[in-house]
């Protein structure tokens, strides 16, 4: 199918990246050359240069036989009359990036709807939002629900005083035998792979289980992490990721938020109402010390500049804080994340473009998500025909390697499946594969 | 190695600073040689019906190819493919040195050429679409063999890495790379978002054209097996022919004008002919390489017309007829003859040589330096006095009314200076080794710019058995390096290659 993308930047090139991966026709449009010649040398899309807010830009674009445009530049007037326009030209589905929180509103949503923009997203409040989900269970790098919470997907950090260290993953299996050690993932450096049971774990490694609810306690034990429950978060930096972030975990903790201009706090004062602003300069540690930093659970640096969000997170770190996070505006750092200290490091673009992924996909499969660091998608399908995937146990199917199936929901039932394990009509399988693995996985199963 | 991952056992070979990814290589290299070992098979048709007793060394060529083929495609199988830029040329060079080694075994095979440099030579000249040929008889070649020596010719048009991205699926990322590597021209379109549809799509045009063009030969009164050859050599620019008189065999004006028209075709930009399917008239007229290419045929055309009517006693349609069917064959790098060129006045002699130089449209199947070089060169030169003039002005070069970025502008100029530096530098050598000057500079320029004829010993009615076998090899290599565009090949040999950084 066609899709038009306007706007190479990180979250348009990102997106074209997935999107490619699925064989989907991408024209990419943006004004400048040189992002273009890199998107168009690495990967399998056309490019068009020139404003994707003009008629005949999007014309030459074959804007009318396109099932999707998603507008993406980093001016939400281009994207909002790129996304009106398309639609007008004949585009099936329309999304636009915006900045301003005005324009998220309900009752602006739907005006926007009548004018032709089906979906408007702002990487902003997609931030704020898997700021908070990773503060929930925050001795879990990454949690995701499947099926109202039968299962989840969560990921754990090994550190040094984790037990597994060094054992080979059939050995715990064996050792803790009352329950299935089945890492379906694997983030070691930035290479995302699959577990085998004869892989041996190491200190950072970053896993990724499914599990039944019931389950992510003992799996804590085995790993020999506690269960923390956070109540003190501060939030670093007076941008409006900051803001958007402290507004929504104003309701769930107490919020600490530290900024160094006096006008900008003021500012924040009026849109905050229970989270405590500071003004102060936080790259004074005694200053943050001051305001408690090591009574705190969580940190979250969400400046401008991404060195100084990670340097703040150390020294959190440093002063006992249990989780931080880090925001980086360069999209090659997120990989970085555990490798130097940091809980997570989260990047708002790359949040924007897997989000808008999933929901291009969100027609075809149950659930997707994906996993922080790595371009790996978690995808759940629904088995609604009877054919060779349910005549057949799953060793025999053939998928590919790059791929596992992590999880199968029947009922109310749970399976972590083994090879020999066979589908049935109606259950939900989840699958966890790199993108160059999806496409095939998705023709098996769909 | 590490045991507990999938993703890491990728067996990389040091060599130098760099690390290849043998893996990609072999994987890709394996498809190309099963493509071009089952393409083998397809002579064995006439081999049987003409009973010319050559289906035995064709089998066994085919066979040979696709079981090393598939042995270096399932050893690599399902390992890591990422391709890098350098992995991107090395997989075009050496896939091509492959492809023509193994595509001169049914020569030596069957005894046809039994000299490895004449097999060797036939083949590259072959697959580069050169059309030199080192066969003295071709009509007393078998039938079989004499079909496999068009084969080479249509399926190196292409490229076939190209046929390979359309059929293939795994060359996902990595494809841009070769893509880009293996098509003629600076600059390379995508006539559709996805690489494999664009090559599909380039696939089904040449596919059609050979097709129409066979039929319109088979209506001038060819037979079949005369039809299907000449197609095939004309819609790749080639110019093998099955017949040593070449084109000039068929004494028949609608043929000549058949190939005329359809060689012309063949050195459009197929991304040209690809809007002139779909009747949009505004985008190939807007083109202007194209225009170019059109005004720049019809002029020559029209001036050797006039020169051929001067100097032979000649009617007008048939001065006409062969003065443009050979500036079109040069131009388009075909090379077939209905006349010798060289035999009319020293300054056409002068005039084709230079037009060896000369190539038809980038994106097309033709050779050469290519139109739009020599478009932005010329307009670029233009540019120049202006801004002597106007020291203060903004003048950037305009194509498609486009401006050039710098860099693509620098690398045209480069390419048609080190292609120049070729030229002198190979026949310096040429000459080195015994030639005479007028037959080695045409020798060296007819290899280069993958035309077939040159000039002097080597000219249009005269063949390249001749020659001594280094200077052979030396146009087998100026052949290859000017089929891939002379930095795919030259880039090989350039120190930061093989460095790291």
């Amino acid at each position: 199918m066609r899709i038009l993308i306007a706007g190479a930047g990180d979250i348009g090139f990102h997106l074209a990246k997935l999107l490619a991966f699925e064989k989907q026709d991408i024209i990419l449009i943006d004004t400048d050359e040189e992002v273009l010649d890199n998107a168009r040398t690495h990967l399998d899309v056309m490019t068009i240069r020139g404003d994707a807010s003009t008629s005949h830009i999007l014309e030459e674009a074959g804007v009318a036989k396109a099932r999707l445009v998603i507008a993406v530049t980093t001016s939400e007037k281009t994207n909002v009359i790129t996304a009106i326009l398309a639609k007008k030209m004949g585009a099936r589905q329309t999304i636009a990036r915006v900045q301003s929180p005005e324009y998220l509103t309900t009752e602006q949503k739907s005006s926007f709807a009548e004018l032709g923009v089906d979906s408007i997203i702002s990487p902003q409040q997609l931030a704020a939002n898997e700021v908070l989900r990773l503060l929930k269970q925050c001795s879990l790098t990454d949690v995701f629900d499947f099926e109202d919470g039968q299962m989840s997907l969560i990921g754990i950090l090994l550190d040094d005083n984790s037990p597994i260290v060094n054992m080979r993953i059939d050995e715990v299996d064996r050792k803790y035998d009352h329950i299935p050690f089945k890492p379906i993932a694997l983030l070691r450096g930035h290479q995302t792979m699959i577990p085998r049971p004869e892989s041996i774990l190491r200190r950072s490694d970053h896993i990724y289980f499914l599990a039944k609810k019931s389950d992510v306690e003992t799996l804590l034990t085995i790993v020999g992490k506690d269960t923390v429950e956070v109540k003190n978060v501060m939030i670093i930096g007076g941008t409006e990721i900051a803001l958007k972030t402290a507004q929504i975990l104003e309701e769930y903790y107490r919020v600490i938020l530290v900024e160094r201009d006096k006008v900008r706090c003021k500012q924040m004062v009026h849109h905050l109402h229970n989270a405590l602003v500071v003004c102060a300069d936080p790259s004074n540690l005694g200053e943050l010390e001051e305001e408690g930093l090591s009574n705190m659970d969580a940190l979250v640096a969400l400046t401008d500049n991404s060195e100084s969000n990670i340097i703040a997170s150390l020294m959190a770190e440093e002063a006992g804080v249990y989780k931080t996070i880090a925001l980086v505006s360069n999209t090659h750092y997120v990989k970085l994340s555990q490798n130097i200290g940091v809980d997570t490091l989260i990047n708002e673009k790359l949040i924007a473009a897997n989000n808008i992924f999933r929901f291009v996909r969100k027609g075809n499969v149950e659930a997707i998500t994906s996993v922080h660091g790595s371009d790996a998608e978690i995808i759940e399908f629904r088995i609604t025909k009877s054919n060779r995937v349910t005549k057949k146990p799953l060793g025999e199917l053939h998928l590919p390697s790059t791929s596992v199936v992590g999880g199968v929901i029947r009922g109310d039932q749970c399976f972590i499946p083994t090879g020999d394990f066979r589908l049935e009509l109606e259950d939900k399988v989840i699958v966890f594969a790199l993108p160059e693995a999806i496409s095939t996985v998705e023709k098996v199963f769909r | 190695m590490s045991p507990n991952t999938q993703t890491v056992s990728k067996f990389k070979i040091w060599l130098g600073t760099p690390t290849f990814n043998f893996n990609a290589i072999f994987q890709i290299i394996g498809i190309l040689l099963m493509v071009v070992g089952v393409l083998m098979f397809l002579p064995i048709g006439f081999s049987i019906h003409y009973n010319s007793g050559d289906a035995i060394p064709l089998a066994i060529s085919g066979l040979a190819t696709v079981i090393i083929g598939a042995i270096m495609f399932m050893i690599t199988r399902g390992k890591d493919y990422s391709v890098q830029k350098r992995e991107g040329y090395l997989i075009v060079a050496l896939g091509w040195f492959c492809m023509t080694v193994f595509g001169s075994l049914p020569y030596a095979l069957s005894g046809v050429i039994p000299d490895i440099t004449n097999a060797f030579f036939e083949t590259v000249s072959g697959m580069t679409t050169t059309g030199a040929t080192i066969v003295t008889d071709i009509e007393a070649m078998p039938k079989g063999i004499l079909f496999w020596r068009s084969l080479t010719q249509w399926i190196g048009g292409m490229g076939i890495i190209v046929l390979a991205i359309a059929i293939f699926p795994l060359l996902g990322i990595g494809g841009i790379e070769l893509f880009v590597a293996e098509a003629p021209g600076p600059v390379s379109d995508k006539i559709h978002p996805r690489i494999k549809a664009t090559a599909r799509a380039l696939w089904f045009i040449y596919v059609s054209l050979t097709a129409i063009c066979c039929v319109l030969l088979l209506l001038g009164g060819m037979n079949f097996y005369d039809a299907i050859n000449h197609a095939m050599t004309t819609m790749a620019t080639g110019g093998f022919s099955t017949k040593n008189e070449s084109m000039a065999f068929f004494d028949s004006a609608y043929i000549h004008y058949v190939v005329i028209i359809f060689m012309f075709l063949a050195g459009v930009n197929y991304t040209v002919i690809f809007f002139l399917v779909r009747f949009d008239l505004r985008r190939v007229w807007s083109n202007e390489e194209f225009r170019g290419y059109l005004i720049i045929v019809t002029l020559i055309a029209l001036i050797t017309t006039f020169l051929v009517y001067d100097a032979t006693d000649q009617n007008l349609e048939k001065s006409f007829r062969e003065a443009t069917f050979q500036v079109v064959s040069i131009i388009t790098t075909t090379g077939f003859i209905t006349a010798d060129y060289t035999a009319w006045k020293e300054s056409l002699t002068a005039l084709f040589f230079v037009l060896l130089f000369a190539g038809a449209s980038a994106g097309s199947t033709s050779g050469g330096i290519k139109l739009i070089r020599h478009v932005v060169f010329f307009k670029n030169s233009l540019l120049e006095f202006r801004r002597l003039l106007h020291p203060k002005a903004v003048i950037r070069l305009k194509m498609n009314k486009e401006i050039v970025p710098a860099r693509i502008l620098t690398h045209i100029l480069v390419f048609l200076l080190i292609y120049l530096g070729i030229f002198i530098i190979g026949t310096i050598i040429v000459v080195g080794l015994g030639m005479d000057l007028t037959s080695a500079a045409g020798a060296v320029a007819t290899s280069l710019g993958n035309v077939g004829p040159g000039i002097g010993d080597v000219g249009p009615v005269d063949n390249f058995a001749a020659l001594s076998s280094p200077i052979k090899w030396i146009l087998v290599f100026l052949m290859l390096l000017g089929r891939l565009e002379l930095f795919t090949i030259l880039i090989l040999f350039s120190p930061y290659f093989w460095k790291a950084n």
